[in-house]
């Protein structure tokens, strides 16, 4: 059925032959023109495209069935939607908070379990009051509350903490949020109680299914991962058109770019900053509450990958755009899918591998831009 | 003068050489370890709980000795440590439970090993500027997370692996773990006086002055990447031998240990100790690593409410970074000078007491 033999040798020539030609190109054809560097970086951005789509075609291929190979690629892809959601979401929490605070918030992966948590106890008192209110309603109301209950949690962490301290540095506000990843792993089972708790599925109506083509082969997506997929596209649509078209986007840009002339031009950067924990707050607690039915009962550790995940995610779609890291955050989980149809066990370190080679070729991330430093 | 209070004076100097020499302190405190094995051996009740919490603290303060020259001394971060540690642990179970080879062996094969993949990895993710590495390392950290979870003909998977125990020569030796908690003592000294002398010699200072301003250290003819290369191999070197000691004193090595937690929780260590002073990491890794086990399991109150021990390490790692920017080791240097200040304030209240007060 799937025959995997010379899978990794045809990457592998593959990516070779890709590197001999952009070094030929390099050598001969860009150094002619007028801004080589510019033609030196489009060249390693289709080098990476076509690399990639070489990936999916060699996975096609492998399946020996008819039809077979677009089914596992279009199912995987069905499959990892709930996870793209939750990554988006929290990735761009995170790139929202490195933009305005310029650090890596470690405990963006807690403050999101914390209102995980505190929707699962909101959905219990729900349907507890109303039995016979249908469920979805009840998990968004739950989610609603969760997520207004770790914007909170943002503004007091900027405010009281973050601000408070007497000289910050990046370095020095990381240590603060690991600090703070210790006390909520400390506070939610003082706070929550140590029996397990559970949010539901937003949806466990019929699954979606059809067929494409004449082929059999029945396609399958989840009702939750649709409303899932819903959220966060409203989510972040309105978020990018706050950015974009108001006059606090405009803020947000300006504090990002420099803090310093920002708040002398008049901008308020203090509400700006206490602003953007709140929304990372706001967007991890919808994450968490999209994710904790798939990993089963909430634990305090359960947002750990997707954090993990969303650093890698920021880095290869590079910080300093809002578009590269939610472009990253869709090819990572479906690459970690694609290539658990070849190997089974070696999945993710087969992804991370692939992440860490398309940074060491273009280090400003894939859509970044060279940034000027003055000495 | 006289021949006896000639003798008094030298004497007078000798002991002033010896208490201002640099190695000085480092030898108290591994005294002050050795006394505490003692003390357990010679049948004085220690709680087993404190002497792991030191032992613990004296291995984890090597891999933040390195960190500190990454960081403090190199001003680069990196979130890998967890990752090479792991290695360095899981070279003694291949080398113990498949090859059979002798510990000193296993230690020659990892600082070789940590030479070669620093020098790999740092030749490859150095020419990236700052906070990029630190992700890079911890990409690369990840894909060893996921070998130690998976290559389980030799690491066992992830319910973890031990070891019998180690050889030695030829046979297996179970060594107890208090010879290997003296072993591990005379270990870190050595360490720690390599890394004061990497410290302060011209390396250091071109570290230093690379990590103050890279374009001036440029001008002033540091090579910056041959440094910074430096620095990374010998953080990776000391991270993988700590991974060794890890190994023989605790016998067992599981994957979930080596994640990005541990990586954090070293960085905090430097952070709160204060990232360019031996003994603030000293003083930082056992705030990190020691204290719950070395105090707060000691009460009763603590043993009951274990998740408020988590919570108070947390408010203390934000207080202190909050507060005392320069780590621990400044808050204890301020507390000193002031004790000082205050205590000749006392004196001089007293003589005034006892003498009457000077007439200006």
């Amino acid at each position: 059925m799937i025959n995997t033999d010379g899978f990794w040798r045809d990457v592998l020539l593959f990516i070779a032959a890709l590197a001999v030609v952009h070094i030929v190109l390099k050598a001969t054809v860009f150094k002619k023109l007028k801004r080589p560097w510019k033609a030196a970086d489009i060249s390693i951005n289709m080098m990476i495209v076509l690399g990639i789509l070489f990936l999916f075609y060699r996975v096609y291929v492998t399946v020996e069935i008819p039809g077979g190979g677009l089914y596992l690629i279009l199912n995987g892809i069905f499959g990892s939607i709930v996870q793209v959601c939750v990554l988006a979401l929290a990735t761009t929490g995170i790139v929202l908070i490195f933009k305005t605070s310029t650090t890596t918030n470690f405990a963006q992966g807690m403050i999101a379990t914390v209102a995980a948590f505190s929707a699962a106890k909101i959905s219990t008192l729900v349907s507890a009051q109303f039995p016979d209110m249908n469920m979805t309603y009840v998990v968004l109301i739950a989610m609603f509350t969760g997520a207004m209950f770790s914007f909170i949690l943002g503004v007091f962490i900027d405010v009281f903490i973050i601000r408070k301290s007497k000289y910050p540095t990046p370095v020095g506000k990381q240590m603060i949020t690991m600090g703070l990843v210790l006390v909520f792993t400390g506070l939610i089972p003082i706070v929550f109680g140590t029996l397990p708790l559970t949010v539901q599925k937003l949806s466990y109506a019929d699954n979606i299914q059809f067929t494409i083509g004449d082929s059999p082969l029945k396609y399958n997506i989840t009702m939750h991962s649709i409303y899932a997929l819903g959220i966060t596209i409203v989510l972040l649509v309105t978020l990018f058109s706050l950015l974009r078209f108001t006059k606090w986007g405009l803020g947000v840009r300006a504090t990002a770019s420099n803090e310093l002339v920002a708040s002398m031009m008049g901008v308020n950067t203090r509400v700006i900053t206490a602003m953007s924990w709140a929304i990372a707050g706001l967007l991890g607690g919808v994450a968490a509450v999209i994710y904790a039915p798939i990993s089963g009962s909430l634990q305090v550790s359960m947002m750990i990958p997707t954090q993990v995940n969303g650093f890698l995610a920021a880095i290869l779609g590079s910080f300093t755009s809002f578009a590269g890291p939610l472009v990253s955050t869709i090819l990572i989980p479906i690459l970690t899918n694609l290539m658990s149809i070849v190997t089974s066990t070696w999945q993710n370190a087969v992804v991370y591998i692939i992440i860490l080679v398309i940074v060491l070729v273009k280090p400003s991330g894939l859509f970044g831009k060279q940034i000027a430093k003055k000495v | 003068m006289t021949y006896k209070s000639e003798m008094k004076q030298l004497r007078k100097q000798r002991w002033h050489s010896v208490k201002n020499h640099p190695y000085f302190g480092f030898l108290i405190i591994v005294f002050l370890m050795f006394a505490v094995q003692l003390l357990r051996l010679m049948g004085v009740d220690v709680p087993v709980a404190v002497l792991r919490a030191f032992g613990s603290t004296m291995i984890f303060t090597i891999i933040a000795l390195g960190f500190s020259i990454l960081l403090g001394y190199g001003g680069l971060a990196s979130l890998g440590t967890a990752g090479f540690v792991g290695l360095g642990a899981y070279f003694v179970v291949y080398f113990t439970n498949q090859l059979g080879l002798s510990i000193f062996l296993t230690i020659i094969a990892v600082v070789i090993g940590a030479i070669i993949l620093g020098t790999v990895v740092g030749f490859i993710s150095l020419r990236i500027e700052g906070m990029y590495l630190a992700i890079i390392t911890l990409g690369l950290s990840e894909i060893l997370n996921e070998v130690f979870k998976r290559a389980t003909d030799i690491t066992g998977g992830t319910t973890g692996e031990g070891i019998d125990g180690i050889i030695l020569f030829k046979n297996v030796l179970s060594l107890s773990h208090n010879t290997i908690f003296i072993f591990i003592s005379i270990f870190l000294f050595f360490i720690m006086v390599l890394t004061m002398n990497i410290m302060k010699s011209p390396t250091g200072r071109a570290l230093l002055a690379m990590r103050n301003s890279s374009s001036a250290a440029q001008a002033m003819g540091v090579s910056i990447f041959r440094y910074r290369l430096l620095a990374f191999i010998v953080s990776t070197v000391y991270a993988m031998l700590a991974g060794v000691l890890y190994m023989s004193y605790w016998s067992f090595t599981i994957p979930s240990t080596w994640t990005l937690g541990f990586s954090l929780n070293i960085l905090a260590a430097v952070i709160v100790g204060g990232s360019q002073s031996i003994y603030g990491i000293i003083l930082g890794t056992f705030m990190i690593f020691g204290l719950d086990l070395a105090v707060f399991k000691q009460i009763d109150f603590f043993v009951n409410n274990p998740a408020i021990t988590i919570v108070l390490n947390g408010v203390l790692i934000i207080v202190v970074v909050m507060f005392y920017p320069g780590g621990l080791i400044r808050l204890v240097q301020t507390l000193g000078v002031k004790l000082k200040i205050l205590i000749q304030k006392l004196k001089k209240k007293w003589r005034d007491y006892k003498y009457g007060i000077d007439a200006e």
